[in-house]
């Protein structure tokens, strides 16, 4: 397995997803994370003009960090779709302890980890329009 | 001696308007604080500024390269766009820190920060392109027809395809709209795309019978896709990749009829 020992052991459960399974749905809320075991994973957003593929994931890659760094939970929801390419092994990862570790540094490194991840949300949003604009 | 003790971890500093205070390029891994005013972040391409962002009071910057451990330069330029009051945090105590985190996190914010990197260069590449494109006069339609080296028919005729790699058993139902020696128009359903990828530079097998009777089958690949949501189709432009000599024959045939 490829997939980082220190990580595996914050693997819950796996999941198998056939081709073109939806892992994660653009605008629903949840709040899991998973890294992808084995296979690949497409990531694409929805936007006027139709569905573009933002990336694609490879084995040992997360998916749904975002969600995890929003401290309303009734903001958790997904920014983009996860669908996989061929089939797909997920490991379902324990959000609470990944929470648990993330409260336990310093808040001036949350803020930097927070705007990381702010940034990283509205950087694709700008990429994605545009691309399609 | 301990170099770091020497230096305090948090100075203000103020900068009057169009300062520059971070040049893309450099090494340094301080991070930098909004107390007051304005800063544009852009980023630099030959003599052009692309702007990426302006923030706030509040807002932190610099932390990529910091996050990054200093190990590229910085990705961006920071200037004042306002006369500004920053907080310049020393990253020593920040960085002990950082190398104490668990394990899990420091691997996600290293993919978080892979991500922004390549999301970044992309805004980047895109705005150059539109500023770029911004430049070009306006082409006319006609003329840019007349330099096509094929001659276009317009038609309306059903079609099999399939993406090429899938299961020949596979039958997906589409329409050609119109055909040249080169290439031809598709439109099929738009929820066709939700199971199979309907994108730039996928190719397909396409098979239909000419409007003289004739069978053509062709591989070719999308150079563009337009959705129409309100009809749920999906348009595509695409360019023959590979034509066997015989359907090429039953091809030239037909245009030129």
């Amino acid at each position: 397995m490829a997939v980082d020992q220190q990580l595996y052991v914050y693997v819950l459960n796996e999941e198998d997803y056939p081709t073109n399974a939806v892992i994660v749905k653009e605008g629903s809320k949840g709040e899991w994370m998973y890294v992808i075991l084995e296979g690949k994973v497409k990531v694409k957003k929805n936007t006027p003009k139709g569905m573009v593929t933002i990336g694609t994931l490879n084995e040992g890659d997360i998916i749904g960090e975002m969600a995890l760094f929003d401290a309303v939970v009734a903001d958790r929801t997904r920014t983009a779709s996860a669908i996989a390419d061929g089939p797909v092994k997920v490991g379902v990862m324990d959000t609470d302890r990944l929470l648990r570790d993330f409260e336990s540094i310093s808040p001036q490194l949350k803020g930097l980890i927070k705007t990381l991840v702010n940034r990283l949300r509205d950087t694709t949003q700008r990429a994605v329009n545009l691309a399609m604009g | 001696m301990n170099d770091k003790a020497k230096i305090p971890p948090i100075v203000r500093l103020k900068y009057k308007k169009g300062e520059l205070i971070i040049k893309q390029g450099d090494y340094g891994i301080s991070i930098y604080k909004i107390i007051s005013g304005k800063v544009r972040i852009f980023s630099e391409s030959g003599d052009r500024e692309i702007p990426l962002a302006t923030l706030g009071r509040g807002e932190i910057f610099g932390e990529m390269t910091f996050l990054n451990r200093g190990a590229e330069a910085r990705a961006a330029s920071a200037r004042a766009a306002q006369d500004s009051e920053l907080e310049i945090w020393h990253p020593g105590r920040l960085s002990t820190e950082y190398a104490h985190m668990p394990h899990a996190i420091q691997y996600i914010v290293r993919q978080v920060l892979e991500r922004l990197i390549r999301m970044n260069k992309l805004v980047a590449q895109l705005t150059a392109k539109k500023q770029e494109d911004a430049k070009k006069p306006a082409k006319l339609e006609e003329p840019g027809a007349s330099q096509r080296r094929y001659y276009r028919k317009k038609m309306d005729i059903e079609c099999i395809y399939r993406p090429v790699g899938s299961s020949p058993k596979l039958a997906l139902h589409g329409k050609v709209k119109d055909l040249s020696m080169g290439g031809l128009a598709l439109e099929v359903r738009a929820k066709n795309a939700l199971n199979f990828s309907h994108e730039k530079g996928d190719k397909f097998h396409i098979n239909m019978i000419l409007p003289n009777g004739k069978k053509f089958a062709v591989t070719s690949k999308v150079l563009s896709t337009k959705t129409n949501p309100t009809l749920g189709t999906l348009f595509m432009g695409m360019e023959f990749s590979d034509v066997s000599e015989g359907d090429g024959r039953t091809l030239g045939f037909f245009m030129r009829a």
